[in-house]
């Protein structure tokens, strides 16, 4: 995968010399941050062997009735947002506890809520065009996207989460010694985290030469970060897994498997709303097509990085990287003003080539 | 001149020597048995035979009617009248019994499946080996035997001449076995040679013309069965002598009651009727109550019911630990101290596709769990105990489970219901399919959880490994009680009138 990435940069960068610079990879990073987090949301539920369809509807339904909170009744971003994603909670909760409840498949209720989503997205916004904010000013909601971290901010910011992942790590070590139990040698451990840090400072000092690391990408490592530590090492992660992998077995094995999905739901539902937001305030206003196709982008992503859809299997840091190809794609095809038509085409053919090499190297 | 021989064959796996020059031969109307522990080669030698693993990758030679031959496949091997039946079965649940025997070669007419013909051919191979069974009713409704039987007619029906059996009566009460030995006998009549292999040894006995011991992938030896007897065949498999194949060691004196059932009534679903009726029984901290009784009679619902994970609770009283347990779930049962080891391990004991370290403490992460996280050097230190107390053979906690021999899945299975510390440990046929080894050791380990205080429930379909580890023996009889036994009172006919129905006669 990671060579796949690596074709796909070059290329654009030998046809495009826009490509690598630090103002396309900003906006690269934010288009990333949407789509991304997006997909880290919908793993939580293709872990246990579920699915959801609605995230794209609901992605715009939710960022909709931010919208028109802020715009037609004038309410304060905040508490716009934050009712929203109230909402956001409410409607995957209930949608997970349905399909949990009544066993019915997850397919069929998403794709009803689909359709459902975004005939209430299109009354919510009354069909028209409904800005983030009010008469040109910048509010909580269109901050999202054009927000960026002052770079002498972002390198603090970056030299502190680097002496955080060292001390993790040493820490981790040092408690697997104390238990008797085996540890990578000390060496390829520190190459592992100083491989880490100088990434994340790369990735700062180039925002940095443009206006800095965009809030929208703080929003994803956030949320990435925190469903890496959920599904890896928490009781919750582990359940989701056994759930997806042997779902009888889960039950004798005396797992809530029940609520073990609908909180599963739950999460995806806040994940939607903010993912929502971030896409209605990139694009500046709640327009009909917003969200529109985001859930097969967000699956597409999580297919690419190794997730299984029939369950079990599936990672953070896959679903990051399909979520870089296919915006990396979208967005070098963009700069090279290909037609819309060729874009579906080669985004439709390079997600099956994609799988196509995972299933078949995995084979070997 | 043989059905068919094997020469010298040697198959080498990464690391392992699985075949090591190993010759075999079969003739015409005999049954020729293959024992050996898992693990000593039989499921290698039986791939190697019916063509998955091909020619080229491994050495020897295979020859069917003196003529050598070259699978490079399941369909080569078949096209040459050989089939295999395996443990695990390969029918469409939804389809019926008559399209499942002819499914993939069914008869034609034109372009068009001759759904007449179907029929027809499926009512007349049932009835040649008087085998009950309506032809039209979806397999998903039959038992694990039935369905044993439907394999083998659909393996008759392509007009196999070498049937392979693996383990092909684990699965089936004693009334099945009885019918499937029957056709076996039939068929060795018309000429056709059975590769049989089996654990039980008494069925191979009685069964097989020859049998040959393998043992760390070489052949030890191939003997008559008229020659042969049981302790010596065991001697052959283990390479040492197991003296007491069930050695339980009663308890002196039992302790107070933990589990108490009376009067349960259970149903599959609410709007179904009962399938347990009048069900009790007591189980005392110490002992071992052993539950038996045909393919049926509600033994595996007994006791799925009373873990939380099988139906409905229609009306009785449940005892845990002296505290009422009306509305069982699995995950409560395993936090007031009562575990179940399932039967079918595959489908509800194991994840597979993970390693042994995930299977072993995924019912007992909250042990491991420190502020919410898990704490993943605690969770090595819990498993690496009971890998090593439990004497796993794999690499390591990181093999993954599906990789391992039944014994040792087995032991996995054990091991995660044990790291829960139960008070109350249900074991359902906690040795098929695994080997005189691993079974002495599940044997050994029933031993030592009686002899800490806690409590045990054997649900076994061999009547010797019943009789000689149960301290009181319940027999069900369509999902009601059919009598209960005290170890003075065991004796394998009233056990079967029993489990039959029958009222016990008095015998003087």
């Amino acid at each position: 995968m990671p060579a796949m990435l690596g074709v796909i940069w070059i290329f654009f960068a030998l046809v495009s010399p826009q490509f690598l610079s630090a103002r396309n990879l900003s906006m690269l990073l934010i288009e990333l941050s949407i789509t991304a987090t997006l997909a880290v949301g919908i793993l939580l539920v293709l872990i246990p062997g579920h699915t959801d369809l609605s995230v794209g509807a609901g992605a715009g339904l939710l960022g909709g009735i931010a919208s028109v909170l802020v715009f037609r009744l004038g309410w304060p971003a905040p508490a716009a947002l934050l009712l929203s994603l109230g909402v956001g909670l409410l409607l995957y909760l209930g949608m997970g506890a349905f399909i949990v409840r009544y066993r019915i498949q997850a397919f069929i209720v998403t794709l009803g809520a689909m359709l459902a989503f975004r005939g209430g997205f299109w009354l919510v916004i009354r069909s028209v065009t409904t800005p983030v904010v009010r008469g040109g000013e910048s509010n909580l909601y269109s901050l999202l996207t054009t927000y960026y971290l002052p770079p002498f901010a972002g390198l603090l910011l970056a030299v502190l989460v680097c002496g955080v992942l060292a001390i993790v790590t040493v820490r981790g070590r040092r408690r697997r010694q104390a238990a008797g139990a085996s540890v990578e040698p000390g060496e390829l451990a520190f190459l592992r985290t100083f491989a880490g840090a100088q990434g994340i400072l790369l990735v700062v000092l180039v925002c940095n030469q443009y206006r800095g690391l965009p809030l929208a990408f703080l929003i994803l490592c956030a949320v990435a970060v925190s469903i890496h530590v959920l599904t890896r090492h928490t009781p919750f992660g582990r359940y989701l897994y056994a759930i997806g992998g042997n779902e009888e077995a889960a039950v004798v094995s005396g797992i809530p498997t029940r609520r073990t999905v609908t909180t599963a739901f739950l999460i995806l539902g806040g994940i939607v709303a903010v993912t929502g937001f971030m896409a209605t305030a990139y694009s500046g206003a709640s327009t009909t097509t917003v969200g529109d196709l985001m859930e097969l982008d967000a699956i597409a992503a999580c297919v690419i990085g190794g997730t299984s859809l029939k369950g079990g299997r599936g990672s953070v840091l896959g679903a990051l990287f399909g979520a870089l190809i296919m915006a990396s794609l979208l967005n070098g095809m963009t700069l090279l003003s290909v037609l819309p038509e060729t874009k579906y085409i080669v985004r439709g053919l390079v997600l099956v080539f994609a799988v196509w090499m995972d299933v078949s190297f995995r084979r070997r | 001149m043989p059905l068919l021989e094997a020469r010298q064959l040697t198959k080498r796996f990464p690391g392992v020597v699985a075949l090591n020059g190993v010759s075999f031969d079969l003739h015409p109307g005999e049954v020729h048995a293959l024992c050996g522990e898992n693990g000593a080669g039989k499921s290698t030698l039986i791939k190697t035979l019916s063509g998955i693993h091909p020619l080229g990758s491994y050495e020897g030679e295979i020859r069917v009617d003196d003529r050598p031959v070259s699978f490079r496949s399941l369909q080569d091997a078949e096209a040459a009248g050989i089939a295999v039946i395996y443990q695990e079965l390969a029918l469409v649940e939804e389809m019926s019994v008559a399209e499942n025997i002819f499914l993939g070669h069914e008869p034609r007419r034109g372009p068009w499946v001759d759904w007449d013909e179907v029929r027809v051919r499926a009512v007349r191979l049932l009835e040649q080996f008087r085998i009950q069974l309506d032809p039209d009713i979806p397999v998903r409704e039959l038992g694990v035997g039935q369905k044993q039987l439907v394999e083998i007619v659909k393996a008759l029906a392509k007009k196999s001449r070498i049937l392979i059996l693996d383990e092909p009566t684990a699965a089936l009460a004693e009334t099945e076995v009885a019918i499937l030995l029957g056709i076996l006998r039939e068929l060795r009549s018309a000429g056709v040679g059975c590769i049989y292999i089996s654990h039980k040894l008494g069925e191979v006995m009685s069964l097989a013309d020859r049998i040959t011991v393998l043992r760390d992938g070489a052949s030890i030896t191939t003997v008559k069965a008229s020659e042969a007897d049981i302790p010596g065949i065991i001697r052959h498999m283990v390479g040492r002598e197991i003296k007491d194949l069930f050695p339980r060691d009663r308890p002196a004196s039992v302790g107070p009651v933990l589990l108490s059932v009376r009067n349960l009534d259970a149903a599959p679903d609410s709007e179904s009727s009962a399938r347990l009726t009048g069900i009790g029984f007591d189980v005392r901290a110490g002992e071992v109550l052993g539950i038996g009784g045909l393919m049926g009679a509600g033994r595996s619902e007994t006791l799925m019911h009373l873990f939380g994970a099988w139906g409905t609770r229609l009306s009785g009283e449940v005892e845990l630990g002296g505290r009422r347990y009306d509305l069982p779930a699995p995950g409560e049962s395993i936090r007031r101290g009562l575990v179940m080891v399932t039967d079918d391990r595959k489908r509800y004991g194991l994840h597979l596709e993970q390693p042994i370290g995930y299977n072993l403490s995924l019912s007992s992460l909250d042990q491991v769990t420190r502020n919410g996280l898990l704490d993943e050097a605690a969770e090595t230190l819990l498993d690496q105990g009971f890998f090593d107390a439990l004497r796993i053979k794999a690499p390591g906690l990181d093999a993954v489970v599906g990789g391992l021999s039944g014994g040792n899945q087995q032991k996995v299975v054990i091991g995660k219901a044990l790291m829960t510390d139960p008070r109350v440990v249900f074991l359902d046929e906690p040795t098929r399919g695994i080997d005189v080894a691993a079974k002495l050791e599940v044997y050994q380990l029933i031993n030592r959880l009686t002899a800490e205080g806690r409590a045990v429930v054997l649900v076994s379909s061999e009547l010797p490994e019943l009789m000689g580890m149960s301290d009181r023996i319940v027999m069900l009889h369509e999902g009601t009680v059919g009598g209960t036994f005290l170890p003075a009172e065991y004796d394998p006919e009233r056990l079967m009138a029993a489990a039959m129905g029958r009222t016990p006669v008095a015998e003087d």
